[in-house]
């Protein structure tokens, strides 16, 4: 598979750590952190990622502000973009479907499992 | 490395060295807690092996007094001793892991490498400096593609040098190191064993000056770029066995990087426990302004919040009891419920244990195992069908709430069966067999608590998710409604949401446990 650029966004300095890791280790993609939404914007702006994972619950700028301004955005509209959450009712996950995000990825989850949760997805083909 | 092992039991302590020998460590011994405390005062140790019960000084009076005189060497403690508390006491006293007698060997000898690696400067299983690669797992030693067939002593030796690559050591820091204080061994032992060590090393291609002399400071490993001397990631790691199938390879792959994917684990945890226990020091604040009548909406936000990080972040460590803990308090205190005064008492008692929880966890063993749902792509839940509906069997003598609560229940999937007379519980059961029971405690006639314990005595039921839903909140009532047998425990006044998610949360935990 072709080396993938991903943007995490968290608040949480271990779930960023976690994810890099993972998706290093187990599909050698390059991953870029950011800790709130509006760092998460600006990065995403400049360094073009194939996608961005974004959590849901950050303090100031949430997930979904973050994802509406990713869509008004003609440099960002494009990137897939994936939901982090902990949340696992099923009346959040139709709020989250309602905005059109791509995917939804459910805290806890094994971060060497990560990137092909991500690839399952996105239909991303190795 | 050396070891120290301070037990009284001759023969526990004879299989214990024996075992330990094998893996390359000196050990010394002691066979009483004065005398534990005599050697570990006197030499240097990489670690203590401390059983509990000793003669003349204990083992948790042992391990305070170490810690207290300023010893910050890892300490392990074996005992027989299984009980909660008694682990507790020897984790407080200052021991770094607690492992009950009897155990399982390789689990043993396994924490003590973990244990070892943690004081080193390179705390990961695999060593690599420049082509020498050594695993401390499985004691293979690689120069390039070449295996290397070492002595314990000489193994001991490379791996001391490789795990701090940068640093020249000393015959005395040497022989302290390796050998035990019975082997009276002098420098010129370590000569001997240097010189052979360098033989095996240029008998496979290495320079001869790898393990090179400085003189008068001691021997130190000469390897041209020292900044390779790191973990290889899983892509690059040698061959371990030669002549290994792909199938077989890729295995040993998926075990490395897990292996290193516990170790991050364990090191970040390690980064982040504090600030997960800053996380329920905020949760705390916010249930004394509750407890005081005092909270407000950005409070209860801002507690709810970090409840929902915790979740998360402890999930993703493989905690999975204390992230149970803090998904019932992100439930409670989402902020679109009003709060009464009176719950904060039980939700401290949630707080307590995750508390607890977080504080007790000094390593990650396990990787975490997912249970939960998995990831999905939108498209694919619109075109779901939708689940069967849960059903429930409400027993409440409040009429008012038994008209309600199903009506309120509905949207989220659940057909709810009411019965505000108890007496009838047993044939309403029997011809309906609810999904899930919700009781109330107290009812004319018959409690809830005898319905419940009645339950768990007969076999078909033994195993139906039983919540109990009371308005009493005291924390003698939650115990004892969990003593005989609830599953979970809710307090009244709840919304129909909250009841809703507490539900199926326990239905999925009950559906991953039988899978």
């Amino acid at each position: 598979m072709s080396e993938k650029c991903i943007l995490i966004i968290d608040d949480e300095e271990s779930i960023q750590t976690v994810v890099e890791f993972g998706l290093k280790m187990t599909a050698g993609w390059e991953v870029i952190s950011a800790s709130s939404g509006n760092e998460g914007i600006s990065r995403a702006q400049a360094d073009h990622p194939d996608m961005i994972l974004l959590d849901v619950m950050m303090p100031e700028m949430d997930g979904l502000a973050t994802f509406r301004a990713l869509q008004l955005n003609d440099q960002t509209r494009s990137i897939p973009v994936i939901f982090l959450t902990a949340k696992a009712q099923a009346s959040e996950k139709r709020l989250f479907n309602e905005t059109g995000v791509n995917g939804i990825i459910t805290k806890p989850f094994n971060a060497l499992e990560l990137a092909q949760q991500i690839c399952k997805v996105l239909n991303w083909t190795e | 490395m050396r070891i120290l092992v301070v037990e009284d039991d001759e023969i526990f302590r004879t299989l214990l060295t024996q075992r330990l020998n094998v893996e390359c460590y000196a050990i010394d011994v002691a066979k009483d807690g004065v005398q534990g405390w005599e050697y570990a005062s006197t030499y240097e140790y990489d670690l203590l092996i401390l059983d509990l019960v000793l003669p003349k000084l204990d083992g948790i009076s042992l391990c305070q007094k170490l810690r207290h005189a300023g010893y910050t060497l890892p300490i392990l403690m074996l005992t027989s001793q299984d009980t909660s508390t008694a682990k507790i006491m020897g984790l407080d006293a200052g021991a770094d892991d607690y492992m009950v007698k009897p155990f399982d060997e390789p689990e043993l000898i396994a924490r003590i490498r973990a244990l070892l690696r943690r004081g080193s400067s390179n705390p990961l299983p695999t060593v690599i400096c420049g082509p020498l690669s050594l695993n401390s797992s499985t004691h293979e030693v690689f120069y390039g593609e070449m295996a290397l067939t070492l002595t314990a002593k000489e193994y001991a030796l490379l791996e001391m040098m490789m795990r701090d690559s940068h640093h020249v050591f000393g015959s005395d820091e040497i022989l302290e190191s390796l050998w035990s204080s019975e082997e009276f061994p002098v420098d010129a032992t370590v000569r001997s064993h240097m010189r052979r060590l360098r033989n095996k090393l240029t008998a496979v291609g290495a320079p001869p000056d790898l393990i090179a002399t400085s003189h008068g400071r001691g021997y130190y490993l000469k390897i041209l770029d020292l900044s390779t001397s790191t973990i290889a990631p899983a892509r690059e790691t040698p061959n371990l066995v030669t002549g290994n199938s792909p199938i077989e390879q890729s295995k040993s792959n998926e075990l490395t990087q897990q292996t290193q994917y516990l170790e991050l684990l364990n090191d970040t945890w390690q980064k982040h426990r504090s600030t997960c226990l800053e996380r329920v020091e905020l949760i705390r604040s916010t249930l004394d302004s509750l407890h005081l009548g005092q909270l407000t909406s950005p409070i209860q936000a801002e507690a709810y919040r970090a409840a929902h990080t915790l979740v998360g972040t402890l999930g993703t460590f493989g905690l999975d009891h204390a992230m149970r803990l803090a998904r019932n308090l992100d439930q409670e205190l989402h902020p679109d419920l009003y709060l009464e005064p009176y719950q904060a008492e039980f939700f401290r008692s949630f707080l307590n244990q995750l508390q607890q929880q977080i504080e007790q966890t000094l390593y990650i063993e396990n990787l975490p195992t997912m249970v939960e749902d998995r990831p999905q792509a939108i498209e694919d839940s619109k075109s779901k069908p939708l689940q069967p509906e849960i059903r429930v069997l409400m027993v409440d003598n409040d009429p008012f709430f038994l008209e309600t609560f199903p009506q309120y229940l509905k949207p989220y999937g659940f057909q709810v069966l009411t019965l505000n007379d108890p007496r009838q519980f047993w044939s309403v059961l029997e011809s309906n067999h609810p999904d899930v029971l919700i009781l109330d405690i107290q009812m004319p006639q018959i409690n809830g608590f005898e319905l419940c314990q009645g339950l768990r005595s007969v076999d078909p039921w033994q195993k139906i998710p039983v919540m109990f839903l009371s308005a009493d909140s005291k924390a003698e009532t939650q115990h004892k409604a969990f003593s005989v047998g609830a599953d979970d425990y809710l307090c009244k006044p709840i919304t129909a949401e909250s009841l809703s998610d507490r539900i199926h949360n326990r239905l999925q935990r009950i559906h991953s446990i039988m899978n």
